[in-house]
């Protein structure tokens, strides 16, 4: 019971954070720094005691709380544990202090609104993951829009405002179109159940008929889609990342994105079986173009922030790959592929930060031999561009491997029986693989090595706040590389009900026409009207 | 006649009255701005409590049955249009002393309760002109251009008109049914009769024109613009909310049958759609409120499709948390002693460095207005939509879905001026009244509630 509290005040901290900075003068920028600082880090032991208390041979929820929000909806406050979200409950609040003391120097205007917007972003993040009710979820997905469009906007580079106008139309688009499906499908699990609810678990059994659940994928498809975002949906990412100060993109490459994928795999996929394994080939397609579309446009970058934005389409095109691959390897892949991005991107994101503040050019052509200049640097910067691209040992390495080999034993099955599409699609992931190779080494090669150069010198190295986050987000790499197996053994249960659910045939009757139903709401409302009438309730 | 049910059922309208005839004679006897302002806020305050009592023992009677009756519903309606007028009263002290302000103001109110307690349409007719004259004066009174001379002949002309049509409609209605009840709407709804389907038609379209819905609404923004802010907060929040619970009592129980739903949708669909587009283009502040206005009474008549047993919860929580937001951002909007200044978008630039509460709060009520969550904007959006796709309406919530995504562009775009664009000159704003702030922050705590209990308050309703 104390631990389910815990829970709720790793969810709400960094809400209390915001009115301690509210609270706080907007002169003392230190003291709302260090207060920001020490609010991310205290939720991250918070999460690091759950996620080491977390049981990972228990298949329910854990740390649940339920509370009763607004009844007539029958919407619940519901929130809890689960092998979907623990790992990236954990990422988030692992980055979150990281963000915050990276943004030290970096940000000197309005610095308390600043803070006080990741915060709230950051207590829109947690709260999305652990949500576990649709409407509570829709709530926290969209929530993340306000204070990413104040700190793209606010804080961003020259180009800040288009930036963050085509971020937030974009996003709020697919949550538009998302919600007319959330809707449908409650009104729909009422019509044909009776049940009036928007708890996740309650929704897993809704039936519909398979033109239904394809419709109501696509809108949902739709939103994750942009998020994560796939081909052909991906424009907005370039203009955030680049436009963005360095922290909006840390968070936008560590978490946000993987919104998406964790959206997909908790919501999209499992809602709608039928249709999910239907357009299977479809995401599977996306997802592989997503692979080597991200990965040829990095290739061709010149600004440093786009090639790791094109970068992350890339990597996360893989995660979208296990996760349609049904193979528990493919999935349990995914997961861990979402954590190492947002480790990986996110350092390399914040290490362009880093040097971006030395020098105020993100052109890589100014750029040269850093390893001479910068040292410490560019050791740092050598280890995630090489997990990056995956070598073994690196949490990259477990993810990609992990997926492609889900995607190859779910594919060859069926190459056996004559269709050998999924087969295809998997080599070219492979591909893809090459590809990252070398448009990282390519990049590390022109920014690290050759003759030294900077638009602005002498450069002074990395100093000990900036070492230590590095060496934060390098040791994290390295755990999740060299000891895959703790946190998949969090993640394997997850991963079976996750396939168990997809695999499921949920496909229902047509939900009643509007006639037939009309006639039995206009009953009630008679009933209803009868009640409210009766005067009864006067003295 | 029961007089202790007059007494008792009609005790906010006696309060408003009480103020009104004390103001006559303070006004007559010349007495001190102090003590007409407390008199009003008195009366007002006296009327809210007495709705909010009405509404909590859920008190029901009928002091002049089939005229004028009292329920639960109607106590609610009161309580939320007096409580909305409460934060405007407050607002208006830096631009309004003379007691004729009051006056009209408190006679206005008067006519909002007539009008959520019609049982006829005699009383019906009787409140929508009671609410709407007075306005007429508002918008004229005080006024430091001429443009609002021209705004309030214009409201003048197509509220004349709106009420002519809908005297024609009541009577052709009569002309079948032989009944003046309100309740012969509802009937005549699923009737086919030609005579009372005219009657019908042309009852809702004066409706459509009272509460600017496409393409009824060319009133509308040059009415706001002209008008002076409390009143403009006024008629947004206030004659809004009157319009519309008027109409969700005029529909009653009523079932929707197919050739009626599609003109109850599809023009405020397109009024959802053209006043979002409009609104990205005004210059002014009051003028794009005015178009966020047509947007928004496109969602309420929205809710007239979903099952009558949802529609007054709907549109009563609705109207609450947009008129809520409103007359936040109206008394957050920094005084300055230029009318037309201070409506200027561009003077908002940079607002968040000179005043940073007051840009917060506009920004807080433009992102509800928007309907992002997790405003309660978005809460009151959602049980619309809940309603209507619920209802059966699939394609029209769909379509009234995407048409509100047209709206978050410029709700946005204000923020951007507060937050994000430099300021074009050096300006000094006009420090907000203690007033103003506390209207600004009843509205917040308000707003607040709303969004952390919205349970408890849908319950309620």
């Amino acid at each position: 019971m104390g631990d389910a509290l815990l829970l709720d005040v790793v969810l709400f901290l960094p809400l209390a954070g915001v009115a301690l900075l509210i609270a706080l003068p907007s002169d003392r920028e230190d003291s709302i720094r260090h207060a920001s600082l020490a609010v991310m880090l205290v939720q991250f032991l918070l999460a690091g005691w759950l996620y080491l208390r977390f049981d990972a041979a228990s298949d329910g929820l854990q740390f649940e709380t339920r509370l009763p929000w607004i009844a007539a909806w029958g919407v619940y406050y519901q929130i809890g544990l689960d092998g979907y979200n623990v790992l990236l409950v954990l990422l988030t609040a692992f980055l979150g202090p990281l963000v915050v003391a990276g943004a030290f120097s970096a940000i000197r205007k309005d610095v308390k609104l600043f803070y006080a917007m990741l915060l709230l972003l950051q207590f829109a993040m947690v709260g999305t993951f652990v949500a576990q009710d649709l409407f509570l979820f829709y709530l926290f997905w969209e929530t993340m829009l306000i204070p990413l469009f104040f700190i793209i906007g606010i804080w961003g580079g020259e180009r800040r405002i288009y930036a963050t106008f085509k971020f937030v139309l974009y996003t709020a688009f697919g949550s538009i179109v998302m919600l007319a499906a959330v809707i449908y499908l409650v009104y729909s699990l009422d019509a044909t159940t009776g049940v009036t609810s928007f708890a996740f678990t309650d929704l897993y059994r809704a039936r519909l008929p398979l033109a239904t659940q394809v419709v109501l994928l696509t809108a949902f498809a739709l939103s994750f889609a942009i998020k994560v975002p796939m081909v052909p949906l991906h424009t907005w990412l370039p203009d955030a990342h680049v436009e963005a100060p360095t922290a909006g993109s840390v968070v936008l490459a560590g978490v946000l994105l993987k919104m998406g994928t964790y959206g997909f795999m908790k919501l999209g996929f499992p809602l709608f079986p039928d249709a999910a394994r239907l357009l299977a080939p479809v995401f599977g397609t996306l997802a592989v173009v997503s692979i080597l579309y991200g990965a040829c446009l990095a290739l061709v970058q010149t600004d440093i922030k786009k090639i790791i934005a094109y970068s992350s389409i890339s990597h996360l095109g893989y995660v979208m790959l296990g996760l349609v691959s049904l193979d528990l390897l493919g999935i349990q892949g995914a997961i861990v592929q979402m954590v190492s991005h947002g480790l990986v991107a996110g350092g390399l994101f914040l290490m362009v930060g880093m040097v971006y503040e030395r020098c105020h050019s993100r052109e890589l052509a100014v750029y040269g031999g850093l390893a001479k200049l910068l040292p410490i640097y560019s050791v740092f910067f050598a280890i995630l561009t090489l997990a990056s691209i995956g070598l073994p040992t690196t949490s990259g390495f477990t993810g990609e491997f992990l997926v492609l080999l889900g995607a190859f034993s779910a594919a060859w099955p069926l190459h056996l029986q004559g269709y050998s599409y999924p087969l295809v699609a998997s080599v070219a992931a492979v591909a893809g693989v090459i590809l990252g190779a070398l448009y990282m080494l390519y990049f590390a090669q022109r920014f690290l090595f050759g003759a030294a150069k900077a638009p602005h010198q002498p450069l002074f190295d990395l100093n000990l706040r900036e070492k230590s986050i590095l060496v934060a987000i390098v040791a994290g790499v390295f755990a999740l590389g060299l000891f895959p197996d703790e946190a998949m053994h969090k993640t394997e249960l997850a991963a079976q009900q996750y396939r168990r659910l997809v695999a499921e045939e949920r496909i229902g009757a047509p939900v009643a026409s509007r006639d037939a139903r009309s006639t039995v709401a206009r009953a009630d409302a008679v009933t209803q009207g009868a009640r409210s009438d009766a005067p009864g309730s006067a003295r | 006649m029961n007089w202790s049910s007059v007494l008792t059922s009609m005790l906010p309208e006696h309060a408003l009255l009480a103020g009104i005839v004390l103001l006559v004679v303070l006004d007559v006897a010349r007495s001190g701005v102090r003590s007409t302002f407390l008199v009003s806020v008195l009366a007002l305050a006296a009327a809210t409590a007495a709705a909010a009592w009405l509404a909590s023992i859920g008190y029901a009677g009928a002091p002049f049955p089939e005229h004028f009756s009292v329920s639960p519903t109607s106590s609610a309606s009161k309580l939320i249009v007096l409580a909305l007028a409460l934060p405007v009263l407050l607002v208006s002290r830096d631009d309004f002393s003379e007691p004729t302000f009051h006056i009209l103001l408190l006679s206005s109110l008067y006519g909002v309760c007539l009008l959520v307690s019609a049982d006829s349409f005699l009383t019906l007719f009787l409140g929508l002109e009671i609410m709407s004259l007075p306005v007429y004066a508002l918008v004229l009174l005080a006024f430091q251009r001429t443009a609002s001379a021209e705004a309030a002949l214009k409201y003048l002309v197509l509220g004349g008109t709106a009420t002519a049509t809908l005297l024609m409609g009541v009577a052709l209605l009569y002309g079948q049914s032989g009944s003046l009840a309100v309740s012969a709407f509802a009937d005549a709804l699923t009737t086919r009769a030609t005579l009372s389907t005219v009657g019908i038609v042309l009852i809702i379209v004066a409706f459509f024109l009272k509460a600017a819905i496409v393409p009824f609404h060319a009133w509308a923004p040059d009415a706001y613009e002209g008008a002076t802010v409390p009143v403009t907060a006024y008629m947004a929040a206030i004659i809004k909310a009157g319009v519309l619970l008027a109409v969700v009592r005029l529909f009653g129980a009523a079932q929707m049958v197919p050739p009626m739903t599609d003109l109850i949708a599809v023009l405020p669909l397109l009024s959802i759609i053209w006043g979002n587009l409009a609104a990205m283009r005004q210059a002014s502040f009051r003028r794009m409120i005015a178009y966020s206005s047509i947007a928004h009474a496109g969602y309420l008549f929205y809710a007239l499709l979903g099952e009558a047993s949802g529609r007054f919860q709907a549109v009563a929580f609705y109207l609450l948390t947009y008129g809520v937001m409103n007359v936040l951002a109206f008394s957050a909007l920094p005084a300055d002693r230029d009318d037309a200044a201070r409506d200027r978008l561009d003077n908002l630039k940079g607002l968040f460095s000179r005043k940073p509460v007051a840009a917060v709060l506009i920004a807080l009520s433009m992102l509800s207005l928007a309907g992002i969550p997790p405003l309660p904007g978005f809460i009151a959006k959602f049980l619309i939509f809940r309603n209507v796709i619920a209802a059966g309406f699939t394609l029209y919530g769909v379509l009234g879905l995407l048409a509100s995504y047209l709206g978050i562009y410029f709700y946005l775009r204000v923020v951007q001026y507060l937050f994000m664009s430099p300021q074009e000159a050096t300006r000094a704003d006009g420090g907000s009244s203690r007033l103003a702030w506390t209207a600004s922050f009843i509205c917040l705590v308000t707003a607040i509630l709303i969004g952390v209990f919205p349970g408890w308050v849908i319950d309620r309703l």
